[in-house]
């Protein structure tokens, strides 16, 4: 099981894309466990053993401090790229995914 | 067009993005989101005191009757909102020094206080009036708490602190750490409070009249519009940025306009609350892009455009629109980008003329904003049934704005689909 937590600006559209990223993981017969915060909750919830954190593009400007906050945690952390960031998006958001985890 | 994209990204919109990110404004705009919820809850006690219903009824008499009572919950939250302001600015500004947030609130809560002189009333003893807790005190607020946590965080990290031996608990620790810059600054604000007189509240309100009448201005209300589209254009959250610095003047209209609903005036005296871009501006999400989302519903023609419009159809009806943003996408797309800036433009300077020629009462309550448009323009109003006809009209005027670009996207999408096929 892989814990993913996916950072965006109040913690709602990306709800939409973590039921995305869900399914596609299914298909290829991938547990996840996902959850979507808003980007001033990061700092608390990296204390809860985190195996990855996505960021959301529209975020971008604030991506280097959660990627500090990350890094101190160790824990991977890389940016959601914008094209994958719709419902339509599962494919790219799995690679990217699995690229991080790597 | 990409040299002139690149120019803009590198040197308009990432300066101001990191400046969004600056320390001080992050805990303002924290510290006054924190507040929210209480903003929304206090807000709706203002509809039921005032119900959104014929005046012949007996739940509006009634109401009318125990609008006091009614009131009650109102006054403890939004009536007195610079209080839970000061409480979540200094926590969060202590907390990015990683200095002790409890503390760094109190101490914010403390000069707040400290501000305003009790007065004493025969029967009830010290009496604090709440006039400064409300909207107009905001920016004091934003100044003291600041000040104060400064303070605190220069004393800590000078070590002009009081260290108790570390056998002691760390929560009594920790307050005898507060000790030193507590008395400095509760020193300091009556310094200019009681024994200077100041009355920081007039000062600052004095200061900042020019702020306050210029946001309230159509221009003051087509510039954050403007700035916040721009913003999504590259694909940067606008209204996170544009928030940080605008959001206490949209407060402070919120709960002026509140004060005055609760007082019983007739007239409303700011027009631009955030509620106005909320319900009748951005429709759909930044960008108005419901109307958007209708048009790659009903005339889309490429297989792309079709299946994106029916997944993003009910989040846009929530004004969830980054799926919209990202999807289609509006960012960094030529096309696209134009309706995306000039129909929230238009659907504000429509919006705007209206409410300031009275064909639909101003906001004055916070409705959370994942309601659909009309029910959240309704409830905001505090009832205003116009309200519904101005979120109608907007709309179908994005969805004359949109269309022919749409048009225009979606043929290139089509030929491309094609081109694959091929």
């Amino acid at each position: 099981m892989t814990k993913v937590l996916f950072v965006c600006s109040g913690g709602m559209s990306s709800a939409i894309v973590v039921n995305t990223l869900k399914k596609e993981a299914e298909k290829h017969g991938q547990a996840l466990e996902v959850k979507a915060i808003g980007s001033s909750e990061v700092a608390a919830e990296l204390e809860n053993n985190w195996d990855v954190v996505m960021v959301a593009p529209q975020i971008k400007h604030r991506f280097d401090n959660i990627k500090k906050e990350a890094d101190a945690h160790g824990v991977p952390c890389g940016p959601i790229p914008p094209q994958a960031y719709t419902p339509l998006g599962g494919p790219t958001l799995l690679k990217t995914l699995q690229e991080l985890v790597k | 067009m990409g040299k002139f994209i690149d120019f803009l990204e590198k040197r308009v919109s990432n300066p101001m993005a990191r400046l969004a990110e600056q320390r001080h404004l992050l805990a303002v705009r924290d510290g006054v989101v924190s507040s929210l919820p209480f903003i929304i809850v206090g807000s709706f006690f203002l509809i039921i005191a005032f119900p959104p219903l014929p005046e012949s009824w007996g739940i509006t008499q009634w109401a009318t009757e125990n609008a006091d009572q009614i009131l009650i919950p109102y006054r403890m939250t939004m009536f007195i909102m610079s209080l839970y302001v000061a409480f979540g600015i200094g926590y969060n500004l202590a907390q990015s020094y990683k200095v002790d947030p409890l503390s760094g609130g109190q101490i914010a809560v403390a000069s707040l206080l400290l501000t305003i002189t009790p007065s004493v009333v025969e029967e009830l003893g010290f009496v604090l009036p709440m006039q400064y807790l409300g909207g107009s005190g905001l920016f004091v607020t934003i100044i003291v708490s600041i000040l104060s946590v400064e303070i605190f965080r220069i004393c800590k990290q000078r070590n002009i602190t009081i260290r108790l031996p570390e056998a002691v608990p760390a929560s009594v620790s920790r307050s005898f750490e507060a000790l030193i810059p507590v008395a400095i600054v509760i020193m300091l604000m009556t310094l200019i409070t009681i024994i200077m007189g100041v009355n920081l509240h007039a000062l600052v309100e004095k200061l900042t009249v020019p702020l306050v009448t210029a946001g309230d201005s159509l221009f003051g209300v087509l510039v954050p519009v403007f700035l916040i589209t721009f913003f999504w254009s590259f694909g940067i959250h606008g209204v996170s940025v544009v928030g940080s610095v605008a959001r206490p003047l949209w407060e402070t209209y919120l709960l002026k306009n509140g004060e005055a609903v609760a007082s019983g005036a007739s007239e409303l005296p700011h027009i631009a609350p955030e509620p106005l871009y909320q319900w009748f501006i951005w429709i759909g999400g930044s960008g108005a892009t419901l109307g958007l989302v209708i048009v790659m519903l009903i005339f889309a023609r490429s297989k792309y455009l079709k299946s994106l419009g029916r997944t993003v159809a009910v989040p846009s009806i929530f004004n969830i629109n980054e799926p919209v943003i990202f999807g289609l996408p509006i960012v960094l797309n030529p096309i696209l980008v134009i309706p995306f800036i000039i129909t929230p433009i238009i659907t504000a300077v429509i919006a705007y003329l209206a409410t300031s020629v009275g064909l639909v009462s101003p906001t004055f309550i916070k409705a959370p904003w994942t309601l659909p448009a009309p029910i959240g323009a309704y409830l905001a109003t505090g009832g205003d049934w116009r309200s519904i006809i101005l979120v109608l009209v907007n709309l179908a005027i994005s969805v004359v704005i949109y269309l022919p670009f749409l048009r225009i996207y979606d043929k290139k999408m089509l030929a491309m689909e094609q081109n694959e096929e091929q």
